[in-house]
C-alpha cells in the first residue's frame, strides 16, 4: 500500500515536470545573459497578428517577427524595399507592380511568393475584412485588386490615385505579411501563433508577463546579432527604472522626464529623438449633444485661458515640445505660419463670463499614453487649473483607458483628451482623422466640409508643393475652428544599459532591435 | 465608610477613566493629536463654507512654473507636479480623511448595533436570519467589496463612505450582539421583565448602557480603519474627485518620484500613519480604560 502511494507520487512528480517542460519552451534557449536581450515595456501586447492589432505595445514585438514589402528607414520614414526588391507604377499612377525578392520562406517553411502576398491583402479586402482589422480600411480601403502575375511579381491596382499608399504598406499594422499557411491553420488569427518572414521567430507568449523570440537563422537579410530577444510587461514606471538600474532588464520604453536623472546617475544611457506623434484636447461639438462647446466662441475663450508652453514645460521638463499645428515638424505639409489662438487670460476671462460659461465637464484617462508620459489625470488637472483662473469650475471624470474609449462614445462631456502617434509619416496619416464621422477618431464629432474636401484631395495629389499647400489650409480652418487645441509633440524617450550599443525607437515608436548588441 | 464607598463609587465611572487615560502617555497625547485634527478640520470646513482661506496656499490650484519645489520656507512640505503646496494639501486631507472616517463608522455603527441588538435580543430565526446575512458580508473580503461596490455605484467621497461602511457593519453587529446575550443573562433584566417593563424600555434602560464601552472601543479603532481603507481607495483611484486632496490620492500620484521627489509622497504618508497611529493608541487607552479588569492588572 505505501509502496504503491510512493511510486503514484513518483509518477505525478514526474508528469507535472514533463508538462512543465513542454509549456515552458524557453527553458531550451541560451542562459547566458548575452544571448538575451530583455525590453521592458508598460503593457502587453493586444496579440501578435499584424492585421488584427493597433497598439504600439504589439506592433513593437511584430516588426520583429514579420516583414512588409517596403520598409522604413532607419530614422525616419521613406521608404525603401523590403519584401520586394524594386516596384514600378503604372502611368495612370493606379497599379503598382512589385517585384518580390526570391528564395525566402517563412519560420514555419512556407516559401514566400506573390501568392502569399495576394492571400494577406485578399484577407483584408473591405468584402472579408472583420471589425477587429481596425487598419484594414486605412491600407487596403483604395485597393480594387492585386494579382498575381507570376511567381515573384504582383500588381496591385487601385481605385483612385493615392500618395501615402507606399507609406502605408511599409507600415507594421495591416501591411505585414503573414504565412498563409499559419493562418489557414488558426483559422484566419494568429495572434497567438505568429509566423512571418523577418529576423526573430516566436518561442512562447506567458500573458501578462513575457514575450520570448529567437534568432531566425535563416533570414535572408543580414541576422539578428543576439540570440533572443525578451519583451517582458511591466506596467509601473518605477519598477521598470528600478529593474534597469539593478540590471534586470537591458532596455526599458514608457518613461517620463521626471525619472530622467535617476537612470542617468546609475549610469545608464538615454534614448531620446522627437516622436511622430502629437496630443491634443479636443472639443466636443457633436451635433447631437448639448455641449456649450459646439459654440466656436466659446471653444476660442478656453484656448485663450490655457498657456499652453508653459504647461508643457512643466509638465514634460523640456523634453515634449508645445504644439501649434496637428502635423509634427518634421511631416510634409507642416507649416510655421499657422498661429493658433494665444494665452490670454484677461480676455478669457471676460469672454467666458460675458458668454456665460460657469461649469465644464472634462473627461480624461488615468495612466500614462506613448504622446503623454504624465498620464491624463495630471493632464486633466493643469486644465482644470488654467480654467479656475479664468472663473470656469469644472468637474473631472477619470476612466481607465479602456472604459474611457467606451465613455466617448457613450457620454455628453466637454473637453477630452486623445493624442495620435504617426504611423508611416505621411501628412494624411493624421489629417484624416477628422475627416473621419467614426468618434474612434474624431472625438469630438466635428464636421466641417470646407476642411473635409481638403484632405480628400490631399491624398490624390503628389508630395510637394502643391500638397503642402492643401495640408497649410487646412490646418489653418483648425486653427480658426478650433474643433481640438494641439497641445504637445512628445519626445520618444527609452533607456538602456551601458552594455547596450545601436539601440533606436523608430519615429513611428517601433523598436526594430535586429541589430541591437549586448556585450 | 459605607458613605465614602459610595461617594467613590458615583465619581469612578468617568473619573477612574479618565485617570486611567491620563496614566497612559501614548493615548493621552494621541487624544490631544485627535482633538487636534478634529478642530482643524472643523475651522477649515467652516472658513471654507465662508470663502475665507487659512491656509498658506489654496490645496487645489498651483502654478505650474513652482512644481516640484523641495521643502523650503515659502512651502514646508515641497510642491507637487502641479505646483500646489503640499503642506496646504496635507492639512486640507484632513478633512476629508476625519469626516470620511467618522461618516463611514457611524453607518456601520447604527446599523450594525442595531441589526446585532435586534438579533441578540430576539433570538431565534431572525438572529440566525441577520447573522447570516452578516457572515456573508464578511466572508468577502472588505476591500475588495467596496472596489466592487464603488465599480457599480462610481467614483466619489459619498460612494467612499458608504462602501467602508458597509464593509465594516458585522463587526459591530457581532460585538453588539454578544454584550446583548450576555447583558441579557443577567438577573436583573429579569427582575426588570417581572416588574413589567416593555421590551423597547429594557433594551433602552438596561441593555444600551451595558454594552457601550465595548462598542465606543471599537468605534475608535475603527476610524483608524476607515482612515487606512478611504487612504486605500484613493490609492486605487476610487476615492476623491480631482482636483481634491486626499492622502491615499497624493501618495499613489506620486509614486513614481519616489526617488526624484520623495518630499511628495513623505508627508502624506506621515499623515496617514501618525493619523491612524493616533486612533489605535487612543482606542487601546479607552479601552483599558472602559475594562475593569485589565485596568487593574
Amino acid at each position: 500500500m505505501n509502496l504503491r502511494k510512493t511510486k503514484l507520487f513518483a509518477a505525478l512528480c514526474a508528469a507535472v515536470f514533463a508538462v512543465a517542460a513542454v509549456t515552458d519552451a524557453s527553458a531550451a534557449l541560451s542562459r547566458k545573459p548575452q544571448d538575451n536581450l530583455i525590453f521592458a515595456s508598460t503593457n502587453d501586447p493586444l496579440g501578435l497578428d499584424p492585421a488584427l492589432v493597433d497598439d504600439n505595445d504589439s506592433g513593437k514585438i511584430n516588426c520583429n517577427i514579420y516583414e512588409s514589402l517596403l520598409r522604413f528607414e532607419d530614422d525616419n520614414t521613406n521608404v525603401k524595399p523590403g519584401l520586394a526588391e524594386s516596384y514600378t507604377v503604372s502611368e495612370d499612377g493606379l497599379t503598382y507592380t512589385f517585384k518580390l525578392r526570391q528564395g525566402i520562406r517563412f519560420h514555419d517553411g512556407t516559401p514566400f511568393n506573390a501568392e502569399a502576398v495576394k492571400f494577406n491583402i485578399d484577407r483584408q479586402m473591405p468584402e472579408n475584412a472583420i471589425p477587429k482589422m481596425s487598419y484594414a480600411g486605412l491600407v487596403y480601403g483604395d485597393v480594387a485588386k492585386s494579382e498575381v502575375i507570376d511567381e515573384y511579381t504582383i500588381a496591385i491596382t487601385l481605385k483612385k490615385k493615392s500618395t501615402p499608399f507606399l507609406h502605408n504598406i511599409a507600415m507594421t499594422y495591416a501591411a505585414p505579411i503573414v504565412s498563409p499557411t499559419a493562418l489557414k491553420e488558426h483559422g484566419n488569427n494568429v495572434m497567438e501563433h505568429p509566423c512571418g518572414t523577418g529576423p526573430y521567430k516566436f518561442v512562447a507568449w506567458d500573458k501578462g508577463q513575457q514575450v520570448i523570440l529567437t534568432r531566425n537563422e535563416d533570414y535572408w537579410g543580414e541576422p539578428g546579432k543576439v540570440q533572443n530577444l525578451i519583451f517582458r510587461t511591466m506596467p509601473e514606471t518605477s519598477a521598470r527604472v528600478v529593474a534597469l538600474n539593478n540590471g534586470e532588464v537591458d532596455i526599458i520604453n514608457g518613461i517620463d522626464a521626471n525619472v530622467i536623472p535617476e537612470i542617468q546617475q546609475a549610469g545608464n544611457q538615454l534614448f531620446s529623438a522627437p516622436g511622430m506623434s502629437t496630443q491634443y484636447m479636443f472639443f466636443n461639438v457633436n451635433a447631437a449633444h448639448n455641449s456649450i462647446t459646439k459654440n466656436k466662441a466659446v471653444r476660442v475663450a478656453i484656448a485663450k485661458a490655457i498657456n499652453v508652453p508653459e504647461m508643457v514645460q512643466s509638465l514634460y521638463k523640456g523634453y515634449d515640445t508645445p504644439a501649434t499645428t496637428l502635423l509634427p515638424s518634421f511631416v510634409p505639409g507642416y507649416s510655421k505660419n499657422i498661429k493658433p489662438v494665444s494665452y490670454d487670460p484677461e480676455a478669457a476671462k471676460k469672454e467666458l463670463a460675458d458668454l456665460g460659461v460657469k461649469k465644464l465637464t472634462i473627461i480624461t484617462y488615468s495612466g500614462a499614453r506613448l504622446y503623454n508620459t504624465v498620464g491624463g489625470q495630471v493632464l486633466a488637472e493643469a486644465i482644470q487649473a488654467y480654467l479656475k483662473a479664468a472663473g470656469v469650475e469644472s468637474d473631472v471624470l477619470v476612466y481607465d483607458w479602456a472604459t474611457y474609449k467606451n465613455k466617448l462614445l457613450t457620454e455628453e462631456f466637454d473637453l477630452g483628451f486623445m493624442g495620435w502617434n504617426g504611423d508611416n509619416g505621411d501628412p494624411d496619416n493624421f489629417m484624416n482623422l477628422f475627416a473621419s464621422d467614426d468618434p474612434i477618431n474624431n472625438q469630438g464629432v466635428w464636421v466641417n466640409q470646407e476642411y473635409r474636401d481638403l484632405v480628400a484631395q490631399g491624398v490624390n495629389v503628389p508630395d510637394g508643393a502643391e500638397r503642402n499647400a492643401i495640408y497649410e489650409k487646412a490646418e489653418q480652418i483648425i486653427a480658426e475652428e478650433v474643433p481640438f487645441l494641439p497641445l504637445s509633440h512628445p519626445q520618444i524617450l527609452g533607456a538602456m544599459r551601458p552594455n547596450i550599443q545601436n539601440f533606436s525607437i523608430h519615429p513611428t515608436g517601433m523598436t526594430y532591435l535586429d541589430k541591437v548588441q549586448k556585450q | 465608610m459605607t458613605d465614602s464607598a459610595i461617594a467613590v463609587k458615583r465619581s469612578s465611572k468617568w473619573g477612574d477613566m479618565w485617570a486611567s487615560i491620563y496614566a497612559n502617555k501614548a493615548a493621552l497625547c494621541s487624544l490631544i493629536f485627535i482633538l487636534l485634527l478634529v478642530a482643524t478640520a472643523i475651522v477649515l470646513a467652516l472658513t471654507q463654507a465662508m470663502g475665507l482661506q487659512i491656509l498658506p496656499y489654496d490645496p487645489n490650484t498651483g502654478s505650474m512654473d513652482e512644481a516640484f519645489i523641495a521643502p523650503c520656507a515659502e512651502h514646508w512640505f515641497g510642491t507637487d507636479q502641479l505646483g500646489r503646496d503640499i503642506f496646504s494639501r496635507v492639512i486640507d486631507g484632513t478633512k476629508i480623511s476625519l469626516s470620511v472616517g467618522v461618516a463611514a463608522v457611524s453607518i456601520a455603527l447604527i446599523t450594525g448595533t442595531l441589526l446585532g441588538a435586534i438579533g441578540g435580543f430576539f433570538g431565534g430565526k431572525l438572529d440566525n436570519l441577520i447573522m447570516r446575512a452578516m457572515d456573508v458580508i464578511l466572508s468577502v473580503p472588505s476591500i475588495l467589496l467596496a472596489i466592487t461596490f464603488m465599480a457599480a455605484m462610481g467614483r466619489g467621497l459619498d460612494k467612499a463612505v458608504l462602501a467602508i461602511g458597509l464593509v465594516s457593519i458585522p463587526e459591530y453587529a457581532r460585538i453588539a450582539r454578544s454584550c446583548v446575550m450576555a447583558v441579557k443573562a443577567n438577573d436583573y433584566i429579569q427582575a426588570a421583565r417581572v416588574t413589567g417593563d416593555s421590551n423597547l424600555r429594557i433594551i433602552l434602560k438596561h441593555i444600551v448602557p451595558n454594552i457601550t464601552s465595548p462598542i465606543v472601543v471599537r468605534a475608535t479603532l475603527g476610524i483608524s480603519a476607515a482612515v487606512l481603507d478611504t487612504a486605500a481607495l484613493g490609492f486605487l483611484g476610487l476615492g476623491v474627485q480631482p482636483p481634491f486632496a486626499e492622502w491615499g490620492d497624493m501618495l499613489a500620484r506620486s509614486r513614481s518620484f519616489i526617488f526624484s521627489a520623495p518630499y511628495t509622497l513623505i508627508f502624506p504618508g506621515l499623515a496617514i500613519t501618525v493619523t491612524v497611529l493616533a486612533f489605535n493608541l487612543f482606542g487601546d487607552g479607552l479601552r483599558d480604560a472602559l475594562d475593569p479588569r485589565s485596568r487593574r492588572r
